[in-house]
């Protein structure tokens, strides 16, 4: 159906101006940090505070992106943790699919002993603050010996209630006479989960990894804790570390936050389908 | 042909001694060891103590060394769970003030004095400065090494004052009460905004900076007896007071929302006038701002007292010591002894390179540090100064501190008040020891 | 139904094939942890300690109720929840119902407001430090705004204004994923309903309120409690904020508390009777939100 692109009424062409003007002025307002940033990004620190702020920089100082890349100790590291962030939160975003879709699938479409109340355990772990699991999880993690590697930033992460949740949400609204129809066809249980339950799963997959990948891309205290050299270290701590020395300046700081934020962006804008996808999944739920 | 021998050997024995100046440690021959450094960042300090470590593993080639810098914001709950996940390090430090609850507990190990080249604990203490080792001293043992101790006093930027039409070398000020109203002909503001600050404190540093100011006036963190907290109401509102009076809600001097006063004083960008800091500032200000540092326009003098002060009290001086974990086998507490001795061994380049100082009598008496620029300044009150409150609950006692005068401060909250308070939380936390 | 009791067994096990891998992780990762600081939270356990902890039955949980700094947390972090739930929730309705009645730049209105949630807290509390600076954007802004030159409105400074200050970011940074989560939900009413009560007559408001809102319920409450859980688990911006110089009381929500009970303060027993504490009322709370609403039964 389309309507008339300009209403004729006079309350529903106020609406449809009004709309406008607020989505615009709520985006304008939403997206003032943003450009605050990359401007301040190419200022020299007493520019930054200065009353009142000149949003054009007096030329493009690329020497805060220089020294944002360098780091104050000139060690070049910046974008080995940008790869490391992107590393992990890649591998936790392809793992946490898998493992969702799979609980997913099982709380989804089996009935067994004790399954509203392992269903319940899970969800209950979204609850759990991680400030306050922290310290005996990371006692797991030594134990197993994952300190200061990639498997010790990647594996506490790999699954979660959440995506357990949208996977199970999802398949609730997958037919059952295919499923039926594929085992009466002597398709095993595993063959019906790869090859026409995974398939079919694409949009809740994407929106889930999407979540997944940025909510690794923000963790700070985790990558703390757990690794201790340099060349290990993710964005969050990069960005930490340099702010924390005695020497960053602003403009620099703003530099270390832009780069920080480009993948993220590059994806944001290549992905937006999936991004902005976010719920297709919920409604797909049972109705 | 022996004697051949003989010569080639003792000529190949002063080759590798002048390559590598580390002591071989024979405890070590023929082992490997791995062992690990903790320490906050500090790019200066890195670069030596990598030089250091180089040297000592190309003497005791079965050492592997792994060197870690962590923010100085972060180390200490790093460590903190390290040595609760049973995964600490060899060798770490920290403030003493944070480091002290792991020697309590027992996680520290006493100085291995044969791997560290002493004939006793006395001969430790008999090469620092007096009372320099009495923190990580206990039963007779030394539980950890200074990697450096420091006090902080006033730097001045002599422009500004100036420019205010002062005259930094009469008009420096000696008191709090100097410190205030030097700091209204200096600051200029846009309204309620601060543009130029006068002086401004180094939060959130209230055991370090501000109990002294409390001693001046003759009250006490806790009594000597330990059973009485917060003593002297007077000389704590006093304090209180100065605070309400000089932040936002009084004449608005500053505040800890600011640009941190040091990163802008060295900045010399017409911002700041005055900060605290440690002798270490003065390489750091010759890093951030050569042109500033060569102009000597700036200067330090001492910490201020208040006018009717009660007795001198300096900057409390605080400590990082490099101790050694006691949950590591001997073989690695040997040879972590050993390379910190080898490192603490070079505190003349410490001193020159990073600005920081061990009290060690030799350095405290050496050309180098009476050549550094207004050393004689820190050494001064540095003599006078006494040493951070240090105790299994330091930690949470300067948290409380932040609390109660950033409460006064900021938002308001009567001095009587936040003194009550601070002084059950404090009984509270000593009472947890 | 129809199901042979033997076929029932088989689909049976295969269902635990299908879930066990993922409760194996979630046993190591989540339940352990919680278990362990649920045990913990009734020792005298210090986090480093070389002695070995003793029962100490309720004591934690006593101390800590009794205590007014964890009473300071629980009134933080509720000031925090409310604080930005309320205008999360009505924002993101707005917005949402705004933005589906576009025709042309539904995308790049929906990406524009999305655009934060992609920043990492860091990021975004680096950028929000700067501009919450007294000489900063936000103080320049304002007084634009209301021709009130000079004021400085202590953003991270006062007590009040902190508080605000960590709400602003917060909502800054998720009202675009929730609008977006909203658009979604409201993308599924069919548009002949729509049409119906044009052609009625009704109002965008009434439309609104009589249509759209009813038709989103599960939605709603679904997003409801993702806000609701969100925000209760805050910690990041407000751990930045303090450690920039803001107060540490006003905004010290209990996850900072509970942080700081160990890690400072390394009396980890204590700190775990305080995280038990905070995950009852998570879950209560939940529960009760999805008890309260009928929808609730179909979100769930």
């Amino acid at each position: 159906m389309r309507k008339p692109s300009i209403p004729k009424r006079p309350l529903e062409l106020a609406f449809f101006v009004l709309a406008r003007l607020v989505v615009a002025g709520a985006a304008a307002l939403i997206l003032v940090p943003l450009a605050f940033m990359l401007s301040a990004s190419f200022m020299p620190a007493s520019d930054i505070v200065s009353i009142p702020y000149r949003w054009i920089p007096d030329g493009l100082r690329w020497k805060n992106y220089l020294q944002a890349l360098a780091g104050n100790d000139g060690s070049w590291l910046y974008a080995r943790n940008v790869l490391n962030s992107l590393v992990v939160a890649g591998a936790v975003a392809a793992t946490t699919v898998a493992i969702s879709a799979s609980v997913g699938y099982g709380f989804a479409k089996f009935r067994f002993r004790g399954r509203n109340l392992a269903f319940m355990a899970v969800m209950a772990t979204m609850m759990i603050p991680f400030e306050t699991v922290m310290v005996p999880l990371y006692l797991v993690v030594v134990r197993l010996g994952f300190q200061d590697s990639y498997l010790g930033l990647i594996l506490p992460f790999m699954a979660s209630a959440f995506g357990v949740f949208l996977m199970r949400q999802y398949l609730l609204g997958f037919p059952d006479d295919i499923v039926d129809a594929a085992r009466i066809d002597g398709c095993s249980e595993w063959r019906i989960f790869r090859s026409i339950v995974l398939p079919s799963i694409g949009p809740a997959s994407a929106t889930l990894a999407v979540l997944a990948f940025r909510q690794q891309w923000d963790n700070l205290l985790w990558p703390l804790l757990v690794v201790q050299r340099e060349e290990m270290k993710t964005i969050p701590a990069y960005i930490v570390k340099f702010a924390a020395e005695k020497s960053a300046d602003e403009g620099a700081m703003m530099a270390v936050a832009v780069i920080a934020s480009l993948p993220v962006f590059i994806l944001f804008i290549t992905l937006s389908k999936y991004f902005l996808g976010g719920s297709a999944v919920f409604a797909a739920g049972k109705e | 042909m022996k004697r051949i021998a003989f010569a080639l050997l003792a000529l190949a024995f002063v080759a590798a001694s002048l390559s590598a100046q580390a002591p071989v440690v024979p405890e070590l021959k023929g082992k490997t060891v791995e062992i690990t450094i903790w320490t906050h960042e500090d790019v200066n300090r890195t670069a030596i103590e990598k030089r250091y470590i180089d040297e000592f593993t190309k003497a005791n080639p079965g050492v592997k060394v792994n060197y870690v810098t962590y923010p100085s914001g972060k180390i200490k709950d790093i460590v903190t769970a390290g040595f609760a996940a049973g995964n600490g390090p060899d060798i770490f430090n920290l403030e003493i003030f944070d480091a002290y609850p792991f020697l309590a507990e027992g996680f520290v190990a006493p100085v291995d004095l044969k791997a560290s080249g002493y004939k006793s604990y006395k001969d430790i203490e008999a090469k620092y400065v007096s009372g320099m080792l009495a923190p990580v001293v206990e039963g007779g043992k030394v539980y950890g090494l200074p990697l450096e101790l420091t006090n902080w006093a006033l730097f001045i930027n002599r422009k500004m004052f100036r420019a205010a039409g002062l005259d930094p070398e009469k008009d420096w000020p000696k008191t709090w009460e100097e410190v205030r109203s030097v700091s209204e002909k200096i600051a200029k503001r846009d309204g309620q905004i601060l543009l130029r600050r006068g002086f401004d404190f180094r939060y959130p540093y209230y055991l370090t900076s501000v109990v002294p100011m409390v001693e001046q006036l003759g009250g006490e963190l806790v009594s000597k007896d330990g059973k009485k907290v917060a003593v002297g109401d007077a000389a704590w509102l006093k304090v209180f007071e100065y605070f309400r009076d000089f932040g936002p809600n009084g004449r608005n001097l500053g505040s800890p929302t600011y640009t941190a006063a040091r990163k802008a004083f060295d900045l010399d960008k017409d911002e700041i006038a005055m900060s605290l800091s440690g002798l270490y500032q003065i390489p750091r200000l010759k890093a951030a701002n050569p042109a500033f540092y060569d102009s000597k326009e700036w200067m330090v003098v001492p910490f201020p007292q208040w006018k009717d002060a009660k007795k001198v009290v300096p900057n409390n001086y605080y400590g990082h010591y490099y101790m050694v974990s006691s949950q590591e086998p001997k073989l690695q507490q040997q040879a972590s002894w050993a390379l910190v001795s080898y490192m603490l061994s070079h505190g003349e380049e410490y001193l020159e390179q990073v600005g920081i100082v061990q009290p060690t009598k030799a350095l405290m008496e050496s050309a180098a540090f009476k050549a550094m620029p207004y050393s004689d300044v820190f050494a001064k009150d540095l003599a006078k100064a006494h040493i951070v409150y240090y105790g299994a609950s330091s930690t949470k006692i300067d948290a409380l501190l932040k609390e109660a005068f950033e409460s006064v401060m900021l938002s308001g909250v009567e001095p009587a008040k936040a003194l009550e308070k601070l002084r059950k939380s404090m009984a509270e936390a000593l009472a947890d020891e | 139904m129809k199901r042979a009791s033997g076929m029932e067994g088989k689909r049976a096990r295969w269902g635990w094939v299908f879930v066990a891998p993922g409760l194996l992780f979630f046993s190591l990762f989540s339940w352990y942890p919680i278990v362990n600081a649920f045990v913990t939270s009734f020792t005298n356990r210090k986090l480093i300690s070389l002695k070995a902890p003793k029962f100490v039955g309720l004591q934690n949980y006593v101390r800590v109720l009794s205590s007014e700094d964890f009473w300071n947390s629980a009134r933080a972090t509720a000031v925090f929840a409310v604080g930005a739930f309320v205008p999360l929730l009505l924002l993101s309705l707005l917005f949402a119902a705004l933005i589906v009645s576009l025709r042309g730049w539904k995308r790049p209105a929906q990406m524009a407001l999305y655009s934060p949630a992609v920043l990492s807290s860091v990021v975004a509390a680096l950028i929000w430090l700067v501009v919450f600076d007294p000489r900063g954007l936000a103080n320049q802004g304002l007084n634009a705004l209301f021709g009130t030159p000079g004021v400085d409105r202590r953003w991270l400074a006062d007590a009040t204004m902190a508080q605000v200050s960590t709400i602003v970011v917060y909502v800054w940074k998720y009202v675009g994923y929730f609008t977006i989560l909203f658009v979604t939900g409201m993308g599924k009413i069919p548009d002949a309903v729509n049409e119906a009560a044009l052609i009625d007559g009704a109002g965008p408001f009434r439309r609104f309120f009589s249509i759209t809102l009813p038709l989103i319920r599960p939605t709603t409450v679904l997003v409801s409690v993702m806000i609701l859980i969100q925000c209760m688990k805050t910690f990041s911006t407000q751990y930045l904020f303090v450690q920039s110089g803001a107060p540490t009381g006003p905004i010290e929500v209990m996850t900072l508390a509970i942080y700081n009970t160990a890690m400072r303060d390394l009396a980890i027993g204590r700190a775990s009777a305080m995280s038990m504490l905070l995950f009852a009322v998570m879950l209560l709370l939940s529960w009760l939100q999805l008890r309260a609403s009928r929808g609730g039964e179909d979100a769930l």
